[in-house]
């Protein structure tokens, strides 16, 4: 029996490449802030305090920063494979990509914004009651 | 094995991407990756969305947890989990696959990565149940 192609994707072509290398290092960092961020704590969330100074450990913050352009980049480039299999026209193609690289980029901006004022207002807030 | 099929543009329309009937094992850890895929990615932006409730301070995200730990949120926690394990485990098998990795025992790879994943969604499950008591 032959099987039906499942996906225009090819093992091998430049995207699968991409997104086998971002599984392969998410199974790291995703485990990695899994067992940090929620398996590691008690009740499996930080309250306030707990989050802003687990946070202003730079290293932290570098791998969660690292780990939100992984995760991004992954789940985009999963988008743009699964829309790129309805069969579109090398046009809408490219403007897929357009939108789906300004949608990455918007998130990953807004994650760092986040995370940056989550550190700086927590800090505020915690020396102010302190 | 056969002759080598030569690659063709992927022929099943969208009404057929979910339908298993009549196929093969592969089949399923297809449909499986879609829709983990398609969840994961609808609950990265809402988890990059309800993190913004600690730029709201301390009380917006304490309340948060406080709902958080709730038995509902915490049953779709496992799910999440499930998700995550049969996604990652079954595109470890993919890449391995595609990399040329384990081709002979390929259907052994797959009932160890699912066994692996339904190991790991039981110990998380009792992590996360046992945890909160």
């Amino acid at each position: 029996m032959i099987q039906k192609q499942l996906t225009r994707e090819r093992a091998g072509s430049w995207s699968w490449i991409l997104q086998a290398m971002t599984g392969l290092l998410l199974l790291v960092l995703l485990g990695l802030h899994m067992v940090a961020q929620h398996f590691m704590v008690k009740g499996g969330l930080r309250d306030y305090a707990a989050v802003v100074e687990w946070l202003s450990n730079p290293f932290i913050f570098l791998i969660e920063i690292v780990f939100l352009i992984v995760v991004t980049w992954h789940a985009l480039l999963g988008v743009r494979a699964v829309v790129f299999d309805l069969g579109l026209k090398p046009q809408t193609e490219r403007r897929v990509d357009v939108a789906l690289t300004v949608l990455g980029i918007i998130t990953v901006a807004y994650g760092i914004w986040l995370s940056a004022t989550i550190v700086a207002q927590g800090q505020t807030l915690i020396a102010a009651a302190g | 094995m056969s002759a080598e099929v030569k690659p063709k543009p992927a022929d099943r329309s969208p009404g057929q991407w979910f339908d298993v009937r009549g196929r093969r094992v592969g089949l399923w850890a297809y449909v499986v990756m879609r829709l983990s895929a398609a969840g994961l990615v609808l609950y990265l932006f809402l988890h990059l969305g309800i993190l913004s409730q600690l730029a709201q301070g301390p009380a917006a995200w304490d309340g948060f947890v406080a709902i958080a730990k709730s038995p509902v949120i915490l049953v779709l926690d496992v799910v999440l989990i499930v998700g995550m394990l049969a996604h990652g485990l079954n595109g470890l098998r993919l890449t391995l696959i595609g990399l040329g990795i384990g081709i002979p025992r390929h259907k052994t790879m797959l009932w160890v990565f699912l066994a692996l994943t339904v190991l790991l969604s039981a110990l998380s499950a009792l992590a996360i149940f046992a945890e909160t008591k």
